[in-house]
């Protein structure tokens, strides 16, 4: 036993204090802006769950009522991560909104320096915003892009009158409102506000799987502040996304050094130097989680960090690399929890690394998940049914 | 006809210099403080020794308190806490609360000596993992375990082999709206890295720094000895991240010098935390009704000319109250706050 005048980390106590935050509370300015008849703010509905943020401010996650604005790769390479959120929101029975008119969000050409201006940008964002509200709902952002774009769109229009005005005429030409969310929120933060739900309703032990998470950039590292803290999280150092919901199942989260690293995406790197994110990704994420950690699963929240560092372990592979890590979604995570089908719902076979080790380390049958999942593709094949529908999701 | 007792408020450097300074001039010095000894924060944060000459903490403020320890004319009040104040230049009524019991104070001038706290480098969110890593600590843990002479791992008690400083944690700091320099950082961390070697000679010490500020006679009294004498390492370089590798502590940043990307593991990491205005001064000020710097510290009024005197006539403030400084600015402030409150009293007796 060591005696030391000096405290361990464990019990030095750090207090989040919003009066010491080096940055204003943005929504003071959006109502004060609404009050000036600028803008209308749309009210985070109820049922909604409050959540602390990195300067101790609260943040309001509504459970229900929410517009889910999906997310371009989600969709394109990863569908089972969108599908996941929908299935937890059916297991719940909540009142949830798949809007059929919503845009990208443009955001990842401008963050690659390739195209736009701000008025676009911006007038993108509220456009969706605008759809949300029209029909009665909460925007909740899938694409962590769009989660960090969005919230540096509403910080513009909130300083700049000039923007706002040119948003404003745009708007009026689409025949609709200038409307910015009270909040803007992260599906992710939803899985978080969810998670002892989640954990009541969990039908695999997930006790003896140890995982590594890597948090999105763009969700902490734009536009900190709105990013969800825990004191008992990392003691509010790190953001609690993702490590709080999966500790909420029962999982251990190793830690590993290169957790702040970008997971290689990139933005540009992946559009004009692809090998470069290949490389980071294996070298700098993987590996080091490999080496340091061991994790049975690397969890993110993010469509290009799924896809990153999922993806990027092919090259690995091919170079006898440290790889073979399966990457997942905390929504993925999540319904597998709760007993939602590998591949009708979470559609792991579109992921490339390996996951069958994962999901029999679960006491997951994976051949016979497999052949139901197949036997409902023979059905499509044979034209018997256009498409996988949630009842056959269920079966 | 004016009171001519001085409120002290503070029973730090400043304030026990203060107290002298009324005493010796022939007048009634009131001493309130909040906790229930001297010594401010240098005591109340175990300092080991003193910056530059390494006196010892204990023994240099035993010699400071002296005068007014049994001294008539300096009545002291511990564990006491001002709650209000009335009234004006040569005649306050100060209100306190005294272990519960209220209790009130007429003096004819306040000198507000309440100081500074560290920097909690917590706030500087997920970069240094201080609250994350056992073998990342402060300055002032550092000097506690230096006041013991042991200076070991807190995660396993073993002697370190490499450890580094970090400079101007929450210092120098725009994003964090800290952007001033704290003054005593390179200095204390150049005197521990002395006492470390002086401790564990095989050691190496590192010093991580944006520019190492060594006031007036520091730069050969602790620089130059740090390095020629005790062989510690300044590198001109920005940590920007620390994280756990293994058992060491990995410090991520950039050496500005060869303008390159370094990752080095370290034994232990010492934060060279900086200073901000205490919760007292921030409550004095408000009390008081004095003005308050961007940065929460109590402004004075007359520049460089004047570092006592606050927009509020018989109220003056010392020390770390109004800025960083350190112990020569803090003990010469009290002083200075003496005369002024003095002063202050007496021009009220001269006819116009």
């Amino acid at each position: 036993m060591i005696h030391l005048p000096v405290v361990k980390a464990n019990e030095r106590v750090f207090k989040i204090t919003p009066e010491e935050a080096p940055t204003h509370d943005l929504r003071d300015e959006l109502f004060q802006l609404e009050k000036e008849g600028e803008l209308e703010v749309i009210r985070v509905p109820e049922p909604y769950m409050e959540v602390k943020t990195k300067y101790g401010r609260t943040k309001k996650i509504p459970l229900e009522k929410t517009w889910h604005h999906k997310s371009c790769g989600q969709c394109g390479h990863i569908p089972g991560y969108s599908t996941s959120i929908f299935w937890l929101n059916r297991a719940f029975g909540l009142d949830y909104y798949d809007p059929t008119d919503q845009t990208s969000c443009t955001a990842w050409n401008y963050y690659a320096s390739a195209t736009s201006n701000p008025e676009a940008q911006a007038a993108v964002a509220i456009r969706n915003f605008a759809s949300a509200h029209e029909v009665g709902y909460f925007p909740l952002i899938h694409c962590g892009t769009s989660f960090g774009h969005y919230k540096e769109v509403r910080h513009a229009l909130v300083h700049q009158h000039d923007l706002r005005r040119k948003v404003r005429d745009i708007m009026k030409k689409l025949g609709k409102k200038l409307v910015i969310p009270e909040e803007i929120v992260h599906y992710s933060e939803w899985v978080l506000a969810m998670r002892d739900r989640i954990a009541e309703r969990q039908v695999i032990d997930m006790s003896h799987i140890t995982a590594t998470v890597h948090p999105a950039c763009h969700y902490h590292k734009l536009i900190e502040e709105d990013a969800v803290y825990e004191s008992e999280i990392y003691g509010a150092q790190r953001t609690a996304i993702v490590t709080a919901s999966l500790q909420a199942l029962g999982i251990n989260v190793a830690d590993y050094s290169s957790w702040f690293d970008c997971c290689g995406f990139g933005f540009r790197h992946i559009l004009v130097s692809r090998d470069f994110s290949r490389s980071f990704s294996v070298q700098r994420k993987i590996e080091v989680m490999k080496e340091e950690a061991n994790p049975d699963i690397v969890v993110t929240h993010d469509t290009g960090c799924v896809t990153t560092l999922d993806q990027s372990q092919v090259a690995g592979k091919a170079h006898n690399m440290k790889v073979g890590l399966p990457v997942m979604a905390d929504s993925q995570v999540a319904a597998l929890a709760m007993g939602a089908h590998p591949y009708k719902v979470l559609q792991l076979h579109w992921h490339n690394t390996d996951n069958k080790p994962f999901l029999r380390k679960l006491g997951i049958d994976v051949d016979k998940k497999w052949a139901e999942f197949q036997a409902e593709c023979d059905l499509i094949k044979a034209g018997k049914k256009e498409y996988l529908t949630w009842e056959d999701a269920e079966k | 006809m004016a009171n001519e007792n001085v409120l002290i408020i503070g029973g730090g450097a400043a304030g026990i210099e203060a107290a002298k300074g009324v005493s010796a001039m022939g007048y009634k010095a009131i001493l309130v403080e909040k906790r229930d000894r001297l010594g401010g924060t240098p005591d109340e944060e175990k300092y080991a020794a003193l910056t530059p000459d390494l006196r010892n903490t204990t023994e240099a403020f035993a010699e400071l308190m002296a005068p007014i320890v049994d001294n008539p004319l300096v009545d002291i009040h511990y564990n006491t806490l001002i709650t209000g104040a009335e009234g004006e230049l040569g005649n306050f009524t100060i209100k306190a609360l005294q272990l519960g019991k209220e209790v009130e104070f007429n003096v004819g001038s306040v000198i507000i000596a309440t100081g500074f706290k560290h920097f909690d480098p917590g706030r500087e969110t997920q970069k240094y993992a201080y609250y994350e890593l056992d073998d990342v600590i402060t300055l002032t843990d550092a000097e506690k375990m230096l006041s013991q002479h042991k200076f070991v791992r807190p995660s396993n008690g073993e002697e370190p082999k490499r450890i580094c400083f970090i400079q101007c944690v929450g210092s120098r700091d725009r994003r964090l709206g800290n952007e001033y320099c704290s003054k005593v950082c390179c200095g204390i961390s150049s005197k521990q890295s002395i006492e470390i070697k002086k401790l564990l000679p095989d050691c190496k010490v590192y010093i991580f720094y944006i520019d190492m500020r060594m006031y007036g006679y520091w730069e050969n009294e602790i620089y130059w000895p740090a390095q020629e004498e005790y062989k510690v390492n300044y590198i001109k370089g920005m940590a920007t991240e620390i994280v756990k590798k293994g058992d060491k502590v990995l410090v991520k940043g950039e050496d500005t010098t060869f303008r390159r990307p370094m990752e080095v593991e370290m034994d232990m990491v010492i934060l060279a935390v900086g200073m901000e205005p205490s919760e007292g001064t921030k409550q004095m000020a408000k009390i008081f009704g004095v003005n308050q710097n961007k940065y929460g510290f109590i402004e004075t009024t007359g520049g460089c000319l004047d570092t006592v005197s606050t927009n509020v006539p018989g109220v003056f403030a010392a020390g770390a109250t109004t800025g960083p400084a350190d112990l020569e600015d803090s003990v010469s402030a009290g002083a200075m706050a003496a005369i002024k409150a003095l002063t202050a009293i007496r021009s009220l007796a001269v006819p116009a």
